[in-house]
């Protein structure tokens, strides 16, 4: 069971971009693993859906696999090896498109409005991960976002820079990346129960 | 915890706000929506030069505390005087 959780747990990162459509988030972390492309105003464009967006698959997510296949491998490396491979990381509670806290939400609409890769963690399925999370920076709330490697702050902090213009200086050279697998279309309409509305 | 920020920050202006009533019902509020969820508008001059995060890491090691009891969320705006145009 260890070794499943360890792995599934490394899968558990989504990674999405401005897609203004929702994608079917209802799938606990341990399963799911999710690309979404980085559409520029409209939706998924790009054809070739996945039949699912479950991480079952491991050909379509090679690149995302990390090098070791360790079981092992602890929540402070799986720390570390997020915030070093992902130009743009939240660790937040939810996912970007159901997320379960109204700061987590803000945080991630605010970096939606930049055309980046965003990598997500759900925070809430692992108090494992919360606690090495929280140990790794010495911030004792969530969301946390790191921006090229480097922690940057909560959602105040990444709404701030973003009504002064920073964030766009910071995040300027980071390309939009086209991801490699889109969820199904019927996945798109699972419950979305939890997806706070919030007006900017 | 408002003394220990005033204090500790010699804030020159220092409003707290409690929210909480906004996030009853979150996930993460079992059973009492009291005091978990708080607005921090801040203003002292010991920003000054500081980052943002590091003056949010000044004002939650202040509340280190609270945050270990119940304290679940702060937003928190912390400005030096020369910034708030004060």
């Amino acid at each position: 069971m260890a070794r499943l959780v360890s792995t599934a747990l490394v899968r558990g990162l989504v990674r999405s971009c401005r897609a203004p459509s929702a994608a079917a988030v209802s799938q606990s972390a341990f399963q799911q693993f999710m690309n979404y492309s980085s559409g520029i105003g409209h939706s998924n464009a790009n054809g070739g859906s996945s039949s699912t967006g479950v991480a079952a698959d491991p050909d379509t997510h090679q690149d995302f696999q990390p090098t070791s296949k360790s079981p092992s491998m602890s929540f402070n490396d799986i720390v570390s090896q997020d915030i070093k491979e992902n130009p743009v990381l939240i660790y937040m509670k939810g996912y970007p498109d159901a997320p379960r806290c109204g700061f987590s939400a803000l945080a991630v609409k605010v970096l939606q409005r930049y055309d980046v890769p965003i990598s997500a963690r759900d925070i809430l399925g692992d108090p494992k991960l919360k606690e090495s999370v929280k140990a790794h920076t010495n911030w004792p709330t969530f969301p946390q976002i790191f921006i090229k490697g480097e922690f940057v702050g909560g959602s105040d902090i990444i709404l701030d820079m973003h009504q002064k213009g920073q964030l766009k200086d910071v995040l300027g050279d980071i390309a939009p990346r086209v991801s490699k697998a889109m969820p199904h279309e019927e996945d798109n309409k699972l419950s979305m129960g939890l997806l706070f509305d919030l007006v900017m | 915890m408002r003394q220990k920020l005033q204090s500790a920050l010699e804030a020159s202006a220092l409003e707290i706000e409690d929210v909480s009533y906004q996030h009853a019902g979150h996930a993460a509020v079992k059973d009492n929506a009291n005091e978990t969820h708080f607005n921090i508008r801040v203003i002292s001059s010991k920003f000054e030069g500081q980052s943002l995060v590091k003056r949010h890491r000044m004002v939650y090691g202040l509340l280190t505390d609270e945050l270990n009891s119940g304290l679940h969320a702060i937003s928190i705006v912390a400005k030096t005087p020369t910034e708030s145009g004060s």
